[in-house]
């Protein structure tokens, strides 16, 4: 006899069935069609483009799992092992109505394939699910939260595994098929039953209660984190896309601060707890973390937006015992360094310091609850163009007895323009930097100007706190000032203002028509040190015998990937030993000001995040900690006091540290570079 | 019309230093142009503050009455206008005090009087009043000249004078009766707090016992500014205000605050700033009036024993 | 409940080097910027604060040219229902009693429950204007608030004193407050703030429409004959205390009571 397919076997009345089957669709697109209302009530409401990439990123993010398996190989095998076996059983159940409505193929050699397949992938389920518990409730991975929700889901899902199964070793039981060992689980299962008849009489009991429970999952998917079935690879997809630019003017007070693709996100969010791993405020102690704000920002935006408002029953009583503890305080928001550590390693994408941004931009337009040192912050950054001092004047004494070309006294820039940024400018040890670098520049003859007290700011602290109106206002000004004074090569000291011009200007100038549009390169110091040292203007005569490490900033790092010229430049000084932290590249840990946070009064007693990276640097044993952003630089110096580290680690830009090996004298013997 | 009159600021049964630095101005300004100084005295059982200020004018002035007890701008303004109508003085001293700038301008402007407030320096040159003031956050001076009048309010800056006014003269103590309370506009006074409120200068919790000895060696109840609410240091309800904010306090001690642009908002109006800072380098150094180049917490316990032991 | 706001634009001078003019009667306002009065933020929040837990109307006022029209719309973004400007024209060299007439005459037809100007301005420090203006009212007044509870048609407000100690006082409505730092956390205006409220129209008047004469105002009507300005000679930072840790602290003490620190 040739295997074949037997459906609804001894199953009456099969309407039933349908009817269950459709109630449990018209609930889960219900569920379906409640996210979707959220996602369109997003500001941004662009086209959806077509992209290679997110198809690439589907497969390899999505069905391979990539980014679950990075730092976590255990966690990327048992979401694989309950992905592929949960995709599989739908596709083998799919299959299974093909056989039965359209075309009957399940039958024969392939249905012994068939059968043995669907078996393998119900224990690869079944064995993810288990491991799962055991991570979560035996192993107490840290990361991950224990709300009802997730032992809801993975037990619901067990008993559908589980109960199906049962069915089939029921079935396999009475009908005694030849065939049957193919099906081995099952196979092994009927051998239980010793007598047919038993089996057939429980089969169909168990049949419903196996079909009500995979109808009712089904149903369950859009009330729960199950839904990242759906949102995760959508998600995925829209990686990409970039945040398109929204102009001020062009906003309605009653517009949305997320976009359709942050709400995607949020949705997306199985509350894995990576963020939460590698959050620098999470770490010092702060009550702050990512996944509290994501599931923050998703519940409200469902509780304000839901068809039915009352019908959030589900979500609000998984979640309730969870959020009645340990409520999201908005307030928080202001704890993010928006360092962008929680997007490396989430997943799903989750770009949870551009939501917050966004979310800021809300309490900003509201006003009422921007922490006061911000609203002065912001108020100086207006009248004064920095955040530090209330004065213009001052911006270019950090150089006054350099003879600096001011590009602003005259008709056109003749060279490169070194942009100085608010920090370096006015910080007195962050003043030291850019003497540093307007010395190197000198030393290698590079024509070079800046634009004096006329430098204004790029917008970079307006545009972390949300403040986007002063934000569009200081990058016209600044596009309009280089484009008056015909700049067209920028160079930054600091790894924000160089982000802000690279990456934050372009969405906003493609809004303008061509003509009016920014016209210049932009490059950070760092980029521009390892150019000259690989072609050879900048080269270190003396070794300097010394153990250095390098602290990535996060928006040199993390937000540009410049990773290597930093480190070049260091290892191009002959003699230099560079080690690197526990935490150094893409997993760097961020010093604790970015994000507007230097300018943020309850932070300033509390240098935790700084002392952690500090006492990083000082495990390597290197006697200098190199870093190549002014903010970095005041937040690790401030540290290194807070610490006693006086004595034992010194921070330095990496402009100093060249400066430093170029000034060097041939001493034979040792060099010690604390004759400075 | 030959007179200078100053009105004694007296709280707790204690006349306040501005006192004595109005009638060490008036003593001094007196003495050129022939005029006497009386000091005027607005309580109820005032008799021992009268005694304290008999030495220091030549004629003391005493309305006594129970609604006078506490200070209260309605009544005070009635016994004012009643004493300024009975004496008709040249000049009438105010402190620019809570209580004189709670005083002085209702007063100028109910008997039409010239007013110039927070003077720092007096002077009179052929019957016409000159006055120094600081404006613009005391980064420019002033030096007004007022059109004649027969009377002129005026009201002084506190540490403007010097308080050791000399005590060889013995003014005689006369009472003026008590006005009528009529018309009066039905403010009350209701009640006082004492607070000192600390910042996260206090650096971290451990440290809140050292702070809270200190404010108890000062008289105070110790609470806080939000961000140190904010880190649960202090319960929430110890919070001062919306922002908690007790801006313009006479003394800013700022403990361990480098001082950096940040810090300095909140301090910039004190009348003194006394910092402690283990750098010396410290910018907070370049602000404040005194330095102490220490650990705070050496400093605390040292400081708070010597307020303990006056 | 409603209530009025006087408010004034102030040049800020923190961290600005000054200079005055040849003549010494004004300081050089070229470099400036401009804001509304530190004091004259915390009164208009808090009127938007009491409007927003009692209902009513918030209108600000104030006296200046046209580019004072920025802080009306600054309080306006803050919550402020209404606006208006009184042209500065006549009120040049007005002393506090002159710039209170103005204010008096403009404010006298608004119907409202409480008026609250900042404790003072920082610029030229009078202290006066609040306190004249109630007078001129004929209503209860407090100054140097630090804090505001309505009751009913009474209010209880919290006066800031010396060494750090309030009292509280309790008068009638009407009433007008002069508002201290320290009360409340003005909210941020941000430019989002100033855009949507460019449309509410800002009322403006002057001293004829007031029907005040050049005897009242201006520098006839003050009592100032003539005001010379010029720079105080600089400080030095401060002084350090020296010896051993005893002896500073000794001195410390000894300071913080001199200047009022200790009860």
């Amino acid at each position: 006899m040739t295997p074949f397919r037997t459906s609804y076997w001894h199953i009456e009345p099969v309407w039933v069935f349908y009817l269950l089957a459709a109630v449990a669709v018209v609930v889960f697109l219900f569920g379906l069609f409640a996210h979707v209302s959220v996602w369109v009530r997003g500001i941004r409401r662009q086209t959806l483009p077509f992209s290679w990439r997110g198809i690439s990123n589907l497969f390899l993010d999505g069905f391979l799992g990539r980014r679950i398996f990075k730092g976590d190989i255990a966690a990327g095998t048992m979401h694989l092992l309950i992905l592929w076996g949960f995709l599989g059983l739908f596709v083998g159940t799919v299959l299974i109505s093909v056989d039965y409505w359209v075309y009957h193929f399940l039958k024969g050699a392939f249905y012994i394939w068939y059968s043995a397949g669907l078996e393998i992938l119900g224990l690869m389920l079944t064995a993810g699910l288990i491991w799962s518990l055991i991570r979560r409730y035996l192993q107490r991975v840290p990361r991950l939260e224990r709300r009802f929700e997730d032992l809801a889901v993975v037990v619901f899902l067990l008993l559908v595994v589980l109960s199906g199964f049962a069915v089939e070793g029921l079935r396999l039981a009475a009908q005694r098929q030849e065939w049957a060992r193919w099906s081995f689980v099952g196979h092994w299962l009927s051998l239980l039953w010793v007598h047919p008849q038993g089996a057939l009489a429980a089969y169909p009991y168990l049949w419903w209660v196996h079909a009500f429970l995979s109808l009712g999952l089904i149903a369950f998917i859009p009330y729960c984190k199950l839904f990242h079935i759906l949102a995760a690879p959508t998600s995925i997809y829209l990686e990409n896309q970039p945040p398109q630019a929204i102009p001020v003017e062009t906003r309605s007070p009653d517009d949305e601060v997320f976009s359709y693709r942050d709400m995607i996100f949020f949705d997306a969010c199985t509350r894995c707890g990576r963020c939460v791993e590698v959050c620098p405020s999470t770490g010092a102690g702060e009550p702050f973390s990512p996944r509290d704000f994501i599931v923050w920002a998703r519940e409200n935006l469902l509780r304000k937006y839901h068809p039915l408002n009352y019908f959030t029953w589900l979500t609000r009583w998984a979640n309730h015992r969870h959020t009645s503890e340990q409520g999201f305080d908005p307030q928080k928001i202001w704890h993010c360094t928006t360092c962008r550590a929680c997007l490396d390693v989430c997943p799903v994408y989750v770009a949870t310091q551009d939501a917050i941004r966004q979310a800021r931009s809300k309490i900003i337009e509201e006003g009422i609850q921007v922490p006061s040192l911000l609203t002065q912050t912001l108020k100086n950054l207006y009248k004064y163009d920095n955040p530090w001092e209330a004065t213009k004047k001052k911006r270019a004494q950090w150089s006054q007895d350099l003879e600096i070309p001011d590009f602003s006294e005259t008709e056109e820039a003749e060279g490169l323009c070194y942009f100085v940024g608010c920090t370096t400018s006015m910080d007195i040890r962050a003043q030291k930097l850019a003497r540093s670098f307007a010395w190197i520049l000198k030393h290698v003859q590079i024509p070079f100007g800046t634009l004096g007290k006329r430098e204004p700011c790029c917008g970079d602290i307006a545009r972390r706190a949300g403040e986007d109106g002063l934000f569009e206002k200081q990058m016209e000004d600044c596009v309009e000032l280089f484009d008056r004074y015909r700049i067209r090569e920028v160079v930054t000291s600091s790894p924000h203002c160089f982000n802000t011009l690279q990456n934050e200007y372009p969405a906003f100038q493609a809004l303008k028509p061509p003509e009016e549009q920014a016209n210049f390169q932009v490059r950070h110091y760092t980029q521009l040190l390892r150019e000259l040292v690989k072609v050879g203007s900048l080269w270190f005569e003396n070794p300097l015998h010394v153990t250095v490490t390098y602290h990535d900033p996060c928006y040199l790092g993390r937000y540009n990937q410049v990773f290597d010229a930093p480190r070049e430049v260091i290892t191009a000084i002959p003699g230099v030993t560079l080690v690197e932290m526990a935490h150094n590249r893409a997993n760097s840990l961020c010093c604790g000001g970015g994000g507007d946070r230097v300018w943020q009064e309850n932070l300033d007693a509390d240098v935790k995040m700084a002392e952690i990276r500090i006492r990083e640097a000082e495990a390597t044993g290197a006697e200098i900690l190199i870093t190549a952003c002014p903010l970095c630089l005041i937040m690790l110096e401030d540290a290194r006091k807070t610490t006693s580290l006086e004595h034992t680690l010194q921070v330095m830009d990496l402009n100093e540290f060249v400066q430093m090996a170029l000034s060097l004298e041939h001493i034979p013997g040792e060099q010690s570079v604390r004759r400075r | 019309m030959d007179e200078i009159l100053v009105l004694a600021e007296h709280r707790q049964g204690e006349l306040r230093d501005i006192t004595f630095e109005m009638l060490f101005a008036a003593n001094t300004l007196g003495k050129e142009n022939g005029l006497a100084t009386a000091g005027l005295l607005l309580g109820h059982e005032t008799s021992g503050l009268a005694g304290k200020l008999k030495g220091a004018c030549d004629r003391v002035l005493v309305i006594e009455d129970p609604e006078l007890a506490h200070y209260n701008a309605d009544q005070y303004l009635m016994a004012l206008e009643t004493a300024v109508k009975d004496r008709k003085p040249l000049l009438t001293l105010i402190g620019h005090t809570a209580m004189g700038m709670d005083l002085a301008p209702a007063m100028a402007a109910r008997l039409c009087l010239p007013l110039v407030t927070d003077c720092v320096e007096l002077s009179l040159e052929e019957g016409r009043l000159g006055v120094l003031r600081q404006i613009y956050g005391g980064k420019i001076n002033a030096q007004l000249v007022m059109k004649p009048s027969d009377h002129y309010l005026i009201s002084l800056r506190t540490g403007a004078f010097d308080a050791e006014v000399e005590q060889g003269k013995s003014g005689d103590v006369e009472t003026i009766p008590a006005p009528a309370w009529t018309n009066l506009r039905g403010r009350q006074f209701a009640g006082a707090d004492i607070l000192v409120s600390i910042g996260r200068g206090i650096g971290k919790p451990e440290n809140i016992p050292l702070a809270q000895k200190f404010a108890d060696a000062i008289g105070a109840t110790l609470s806080c500014s939000r961000p140190v609410a904010d880190e649960e240091w202090l319960p929430k309800s110890r919070q001062v205000g919306t922002s908690g904010k007790t801006v313009r306090p006479k003394v800013y001690i700022a403990l361990g605050i480098s001082g950096a642009y940040q810090h300095q908002a909140g301090m910039k109006n004190a009348d003194t700033i006394i910092a402690v800072n283990k750098d010396p380098m410290a910018p907070i150094f370049a602000i404040a009036h005194y330095g102490i180049v220490e650990d705070l917490l050496q400093v605390l316990p040292v400081l708070t024993e010597h307020l303990a032991t006056k | 409940m409603n209530i009025v706001v006087c408010v004034k634009q102030v040049p800020e001078v923190t961290d600005a080097e000054l200079e005055i003019n040849r003549e010494g009667t004004e300081i050089l306002k070229e470099d400036l910027e401009f804001d509304i009065n530190e004091w004259d933020n915390y009164a208009v929040e808090e009127a938007v604060l009491i409007k927003e837990a009692h209902g009513g109307k918030v209108t600000v006022v104030t006296l200046g040219d046209e580019d004072c029209e920025d802080v009306l719309r600054t309080a306006l973004a803050m919550g402020a229902d209404e606006a208006i400007r009184i042209d500065e024209q006549g009120f040049e060299f007005s002393d506090a009693a002159g710039i209170a007439q103005g204010l008096y005459h403009a404010v006298r037809d608004v119907p409202f429950d409480l008026l609250l100007t900042g404790a003072q301005g920082s610029d030229d420090g009078w202290a006066q204007v609040g306190l004249t203006l109630a007078e001129l009212l004929g209503i209860s007044y407090a100054s140097l608030v630090v804090g505001v509870e309505i009751g009913e048609g009474t209010i209880t407000v919290h006066r800031e004193l010396e060494s750090n100690t309030q009292e509280k006082v309790e008068m009638p409505l009407p009433a007008a407050l002069t508002i201290q730092t320290g009360i409340n956390n003005p909210r941020y205006v941000s430019i989002m703030g100033i855009q949507k409220v460019r449309r509410i129209e800002i009322k403006e008047t002057g001293s004829k429409e007031l029907g005040l004469s050049e005897a009242e105002i201006g520098s006839q009507g003050s009592s100032v004959a003539s005001q010379k300005l010029s720079l105080p000679p600089v400080g030095e930072g401060a002084e350090i205390l020296t010896g051993s840790l005893d002896e500073i602290c000794e001195k410390t003490a000894q300071i913080i009571r001199d200047k009022g620190g200790v009860m």
